[in-house]
């Protein structure tokens, strides 16, 4: 084969990988009116938002704080190129090597191709928008523009041989069932990440841009950012500086080029060992019943409690679930204090994040929920399993909400309004596992295995109707104790009583636990098909 | 066990908005049998071992089994009999030793003894390699097997297998034969439905067969099989796709290209 039919053979396969990515596109815009509809209104609510970054940028030429903004968005957006195809495996099928193993393609143009076909997108268009501006932000003089002219498409190719790197090494993991796994858990952190982002924010907006210097100065040096940083130190006149930034992102390229075609190598030569991978350390690691077995009752409510419990860790929905109550709970009060519009009350919030864990039980099931229904056979084996899952959830909520209330007043310093705190808290949760249980009695719904959405196509009214009526039913269900806390916090001399309201709380809450389950039973151990049938949907 | 009937059902009837899935079934399965209830796909035989085994509730109709009212009596009735239905997910992410200890201690008995049984019952099903991985990690044929020993872990006196055999490969299908050949020789009852009749006619004492919502046919396995020489020709009969033949249509097939 001489040199030239080769370059042509290559440019070829380019062509082919292009076409390839675009027919996969419009196909997948083929199958439903919605999928379009989400496809168009994300490019157009995309695109205005990169249009108003680029001007953002634009405008910001000339400011001090500069360069700093514009190297942490890079760094920012590299981080998410790196982590993207980790949550969204299969997003992109040009992505998946195993499905190119039949052809006969050579590395070298097999990476050419695919990098050029991960250049159309959305994804990349919006990063261009980003560097594009950030290069007008930063270049001053002639020499300055030279470089972002070359220092801009090197940042863009840095960030998706990056994401295609990382997706490259980590593709066994992703077709394995603990990939899937990983990637149901992905929500959290990106929901978690956006609202640890969103008080940075808040609070940069009150101490000033500054305070990014120092980060932004080492971020410079670490590609792709470092490739603005180049553009910078140029229109500084530093071009020692900006030479080695700029060589520093060229070496990135070439490593990362060089790990994915070594991986894609490997990848497509060795037989595809996913499911042996993610089977033998779990058959290898002994899976015991550990000392809190041995704590937990004798009889059907230990045995639930068990299960239950093993299923807060192993079950990446329930986990999921459990995290973002967790994290949520702890957060809402703590940024408030920290932005100063705390309140002691709102420590109650994780008593009501953590109370929605009991809604929608048997749901969590999914049709699973038969072997369940094959045992009870009276209301006295429904109300035992109720009381398991309740108790399950009480052994990690009720220590969770004791500490939020804790560390809510002990960052107030307000230790007079803990016992109102701790009382309401505990009244709270309370109310939400009893109305909690009523509603997973009599409003189950099925939770698809598959996926982010946690309603099945046709339930999502039932759904929301049993959350919303169970929470605004506990919060009025705990009507006696707000207004027991109120009174005496109003009445002259009521703070004198305040110890009272824990106890009280707690044994109300005790009190609505205890009917919710007599209450609730029956019903299950009626209506056992009903509810097999409403969780065994999709 | 009452008279020798296992199972009495009566009038069974369901119907799924105007799609009649069960259109009255009165059938007597007997005690201490191999019964099989076999019928082509959408016969209604899962609607029915559902009804039966208190998992669906009939529109119509009564289901006694041992003389317990299934929907009366749940606590006669769910002692008695084990269950492993089709398109049901276990608790996945539970290890197999796992879910066989729960369900076991769900179902009342002592934790010590069912440890012991688990322990026999994945010898016997070799699944003892795998007890501690997750059901989610198993193959079709270990689900099959797992879901046996759950439905087998109290001793149930009846045995309702829902496709047991589906997507089981050969050595898993020998192994659940030979524990259930072993457990109806000991006087208990095994209902199970398929749809290879090659399979039914080699471990079945009495069928049943159904087509469309209705028994077609029932009893000793030689009085449905009757004049015809195979069980699978006299269910073709039955259910009326007997003698078609569209041979001829596809006279291109085969033979080479052209």
């Amino acid at each position: 084969m001489t040199g030239e039919e080769g370059t042509k053979g290559e440019e070829s396969v380019t062509a082919v990988f292009v076409a390839l990515k675009l027919s996969l596109l419009r196909n997948g815009l083929r199958q439903s009116p919605v999928r379009r509809t989400t496809y168009i209104t994300t490019l157009v609510l995309v695109s205005v938002f990169a249009a108003f970054q680029f001007l953002a940028l634009v405008v910001l030429r000339g400011n001090a704080h500069a360069a700093s903004v514009t190297v942490l968005l890079l760094a920012a957006m590299a981080l998410g190129w790196a982590f993207m195809p980790l949550f969204f495996p299969s997003g992109d099928e040009t992505l998946d090597p195993t499905r190119l193993v039949m052809f006969p393609l050579r590395p070298r143009p097999l990476v050419r191709a695919l990098l050029v076909a991960s250049l159309v997108g959305v994804g990349p268009l919006f990063t261009l928008s980003l560097l594009a501006g950030s290069a007008i932000a930063l270049a001053h003089g002639a020499a300055a523009f030279v470089v972002s002219l070359a220092a801009v498409p090197l940042a863009l190719l840095v960030c998706v041989a990056l994401a295609r790197a990382v997706a490259a090494a980590n593709i066994r993991l992703l077709s394995s069932r603990r990939g899937r796994d990983l990637a149901l858990l992905s929500g959290l952190v990106v929901g978690i990440g956006a609202q640890l982002a969103n008080f940075g924010m808040q609070q940069l907006g009150s101490a000033g841009l500054g305070e990014l210097d120092p980060v932004a100065d080492v971020l410079a040096w670490v590609p792709p950012a470092s490739a603005l940083g180049a553009v910078h130190s140029v229109s500084e006149g530093e071009y020692g500086a900006g030479l080695a930034q700029f060589a520093l992102s060229a070496a990135a390229l070439v490593l990362l080029l060089g790990v994915w075609s070594r991986t894609l190598t490997r990848l497509m030569t060795s037989p595809d060992g996913s499911t042996l991978q993610a089977a033998e350390p779990a058959g290898k690691r002994e899976r015991r019943s550990g000392g809190l077995a041995r704590l937990l009752p004798d009889g059907r409510t230990g045995t639930v409690m068990e299960r239950s419990l093993r299923y807060t860790w192993r079950d990446p929905k329930t986990k999921a679930a459990w995290a973002t109550s967790l994290v949520i709970g702890l957060l809402v009060p703590v940024f408030n204090v920290l932005k100063g519009t705390g309140s002691v009350y709102f420590a109650c919030f994780a008593a009501g994040m953590l109370g929605v864990q009991m809604y929608n039980q048997f749901g969590q099931d999914s049709s699973a929920f038969w072997l369940v229904a094959m045992t009870i056979s009276s209301t006295r084996d429904a109300r035992a399993e109720l009381r398991g899952r309740a108790l399950a959830i009480l052994l990690i909520s009720l220590p969770y909400t004791v500490l939020v209330v804790v560390v809510t007043t002990a960052l107030l310093h307000d230790w007079a309004g803990l016992p109102k705190a701790l009382g309401l808290s505990l009244a709270l949760l309370g109310a939400m596992l009893a109305a909690g249980t009523w509603s997973s009695a009599r409003f189950p719904y099925s939770i698809p295995q598959e996926g982010y959405r946690n309603v099945a196509p046709g339930q999502s009214g039932l759904a929301t109707a049993a959350i919303f009526g169970g929470m605004i039913g506990a919060v009025l269900l705990c009507a006696p104790v707000i207004a027991l806390t109120i009174w005496l916090s109003v009445e002259a001399g009521g703070d004198r009583w305040s110890w009272l309201l824990p106890p009280v709380g707690a044994g109300y809450g005790a009190l609505l636990v205890y009917l919710g389950l007599r209450l609730s039973a029956p019903q299950t151990a009626r209506r056992l098909p009903e509810i097999l049938a409403a969780v065994s949907k999709g | 066990m009452v008279d020798g009937v296992a199972v009495r059902v009566q009038g069974l009837w369901k119907q799924f908005g105007d799609q009649v899935a069960v259109a009255g079934i009165d059938l007597e399965l007997p005690a201490g049998k191999f019964v099989g209830l076999v019928g082509p796909n959408g016969a209604g035989k899962t609607t029915t071992l559902s009804m039966v085994t208190g998992l669906l509730r009939p529109d119509h109709g009564t289901v006694e089994i041992a003389g317990h009212d299934v929907w009366r009596d749940p606590v006669g009735v769910k002692a008695r009999i084990g269950v492993l239905p089709e398109g049901l997910r276990l608790f996945e992410r539970l290890s197999g030793r796992e879910l066989l200890a729960y369900s076991g201690r769900l179902r009342g008995l002592p934790g010590a003894e069912v440890d012991k049984r688990a322990g026999q019952l994945l010898d016997v099903l070799d699944l003892a390699g795998a007890q501690h991985k997750l059901v989610v990690d198993y193959s079709t044929g270990m689900r099959k097997k797992i879901g046996l020993a759950a439905a087998l872990l109290h001793n149930p006196e009846v045995l309702f297998l829902d496709e047991p055999f589906e997507g089981v490969d050969p050595v898993s299908a020998q192994i659940i034969r030979g524990v259930l050949e072993r457990y109806t020789t000991s006087g208990a009852t095994v209902v199970f439905s398929s749809h290879v009749m090659e399979l039914v006619e080699s471990l079945c004492d009495w069928v049943a067969v159904m087509a469309a919502g209705r028994i077609r046919a029932h009893g000793p396995l030689a009085e449905v099989r009757g004049e015809a020489s195979s069980l699978q020709e006299a269910f073709l009969e039955l259910v009326g796709a007997g003698g078609r033949d569209h041979g001829s249509h596809l006279d291109w097939l085969g033979g080479g290209a052209r």
